[in-house]
């Protein structure tokens, strides 16, 4: 499996002590070269940078035919009920849709165009973290040490559902 | 479907509004504190951090000394 992923789950991931175990679900994850481009941090660029070194991240070039299908996400989006989409997202969901990769994204908008407009599966952290514990690589509480670590918070339902499984 | 994301979309709108450091936001510049009140309001860092004239990175720095959650 792969991915494409973009700032917002990157820049929380990154601060995650487990970040590595992203690499244990997916074979790559692509960044697209905008993306990389809004990444600041010493820290979060030393992670990327190694994984870019060791061949786990790939960068993704801009390409025309991804930026049409992405700018009409955006306009898409636009017309729907829930915030639109931006750009970078629209692009890592226009590329997902046409390659088979897994969009990683902490953006409301990407991970509500999966129920609404594309084919294309969004993950959050979330989607990560379950399916790691599902196959048992992580325990039980990570979720709530990815909260702690990363200072990201998910919907209380989520976290309900969460607790209802135990693995 | 679109009644349980708008739901999503509010429950982290709450959160967002609830948790700020408003009076670290006031204090900000103009540009700094209009673009975190977008962001409290709409969740969307992207346009937040170019409302900021920041890198996405930098902005997330700057929504944690904030206190503003992170929520999807």
């Amino acid at each position: 499996m792969e991915a494409i992923a973009d700032a917002s789950f990157l820049i929380d991931w990154a601060r995650f002590s487990l970040r590595d175990l992203l690499f244990r679900l997916f074979r790559v994850v692509w960044i697209p070269e905008d993306v990389l481009s809004e990444i600041q941090s010493e820290s979060t660029l030393m992670w990327v940078a190694e994984h870019l070194a060791s061949g786990d991240m790939s960068l993704f070039p801009t390409l025309p035919e991804y930026r049409d299908r992405a700018l009409r996400l955006v306009e898409l989006s636009r017309r729907g009920p829930t915030r639109g989409l931006d750009f970078p997202e629209a692009y890592c969901i226009a590329v997902a849709e046409d390659r088979g990769y897994v969009v990683l994204s902490e953006n409301g908008a990407a991970y509500a165009a999966q129920f609404l407009y594309t084919t294309a599966k969004v993950w959050r952290a979330y989607e990560v973290l379950w399916e790691l514990r599902s196959k048992g690589v992580v325990p039980d509480d990570v979720i709530f040490t990815y909260q702690e670590e990363t200072k990201h918070k998910f919907p209380q339902g989520d976290l309900q559902k969460w607790r209802s499984y135990r693995s | 479907m679109t009644e349980s994301l708008a739901e999503r979309e509010r429950e982290a709108r709450e959160l967002r509004r609830r948790e700020a450091d408003w009076n670290y936001i006031n204090s900000l510049p103009p540009k700094l504190k209009t673009a975190l009140m977008f962001y409290i309001e709409t969740g969307d860092l992207y346009v937040a951090a170019k409302i900021a004239g920041l890198k996405v990175e930098e902005f997330n720095e700057l929504r944690i000394r904030a206190k503003i959650p992170h929520v999807n």
